[in-house]
């Protein structure tokens, strides 16, 4: 879920940060840059994990602040293809479920994702229609586990019409097709009445 | 900038939640303000939900090392450990061709996937530390006792 990537970049220290000891500056620097920003094919930036090394420090000509050339470690939240996840369900239309983990919001599972025998019920909702005919709904903000398909970067749109819904840079893609993964109710239920059968 | 490495290893949910436990994170909204930042507030909240919550690095170390008995990739491992699988059902979700993997013990010899697979439950039941029970399974089993 989680992976540490290893970034070098030029950081301008701006001349109000001069006061305070270097390293904390250019961390706090270094937060404002990267912190809750997504990076092109390397994920959402968590946190600022380590400073490896600071060097330089020259002041170009004509600016106002010394240019410090810093390699650092950034906590990525970059799920591998593969990875199971457990979110919440924030929303659907025709295309599919949308997933929340809380921090990152712009998941989806679409409909040829899901388990087989899904379809949207009379109200608009998804549901599971069982062998038996039960009908499994998945509901807004019912704990699902689902497995990351991919993961998308998208262009950053130069046309935003009004009405469209706001850029996601970083789009997975989820899917809940096979053993073990969907609500997690399905499954604990499952367990209770294996147990309540053994017994 | 400059992307010397784009992975440069991966963190287990506990790792994470060990790094801003060290930062000083909290769950009180206020006391968060100031010492760590909004991103890795509501990361820390989200990962106080997981198995990772209460997870030490002793038993995951532990489990690495019991887990050599088991062919399982590195990819498999990250998600048991994450996620503690309960039942069969997780841990096919959890590890890849669970199936094909299980069905051969450590001595490369056939043997039973069902059976293998639940010794594999067994020893992630004993290393691993149960999360704590969530409030509304608690509300529920109370009633239950009621």
């Amino acid at each position: 879920m989680f992976s540490l990537s290893l970034i070098e970049h030029d950081l301008p220290m701006p001349p109000h940060l001069l006061s305070r000891p270097l390293l904390d500056a250019i961390k706090a620097e270094l937060e404002r840059l990267f912190l809750d920003k997504v990076i092109a094919n390397l994920g959402l930036c968590v946190s600022v994990y380590d400073i490896r090394s600071v060097e330089g420090g020259s002041i170009h000509a004509g600016e106002g602040c010394s240019t410090y050339r810093v390699s650092f470690r950034l906590l990525m939240f970059k799920p591998f293809n593969g990875e199971v996840l457990v979110g919440r369900i924030s929303g659907y239309d025709d295309k599919g479920l949308q997933v929340s983990l809380d921090f990152f919001d712009d998941i989806c599972i679409p409909g040829h994702l899901m388990q087989f025998g899904t379809e949207r019920g009379p109200d608009g909702r998804w549901m599971l229609k069982t062998e038996d005919n039960d009908e499994l709904y998945l509901d807004l903000d019912d704990e699902i586990r689902f497995l990351v398909s991919s993961t998308k970067y998208l262009p950053i749109p130069i046309e935003q019409k009004e009405g469209d819904p706001p850029f996601a840079p970083m789009q997975i893609v989820g899917s809940i097709k096979g053993d073990g993964l969907g609500l997690l109710a399905w499954w604990a239920a499952d367990e209770e009445g294996e147990e309540a059968a053994e017994q | 900038m400059k992307i010397l490495k784009a992975n440069a290893g991966s963190l287990t949910n506990f790792e994470v939640l060990d790094f801003l436990r060290s930062r000083g994170a909290k769950v009180d909204p206020m006391g968060c303000l100031g010492v760590v930042a909004a991103s890795e507030c509501k990361v820390y909240e989200y990962l106080l939900q997981t198995p990772a919550c209460n997870q030490t690095r002793e038993s995951i170390y532990e489990f690495v090392k019991r887990s050599e008995g088991f062919r399982l990739a590195d990819a498999d491992k990250l998600n048991v450990i994450n996620w503690r699988p309960s039942s069969a059902a997780d841990a096919y979700a959890m590890i890849e061709e669970c199936g094909r993997r299980f069905n051969r013990d450590e001595r490369g010899e056939t043997c039973d996937e069902d059976e293998r697979v639940q010794e594999f439950l067994d020893m992630v039941k004993e290393v691993l530390p149960p999360p704590p029970p969530k409030a509304e399974a608690e509300a529920e089993a109370e009633a239950m006792q009621e």
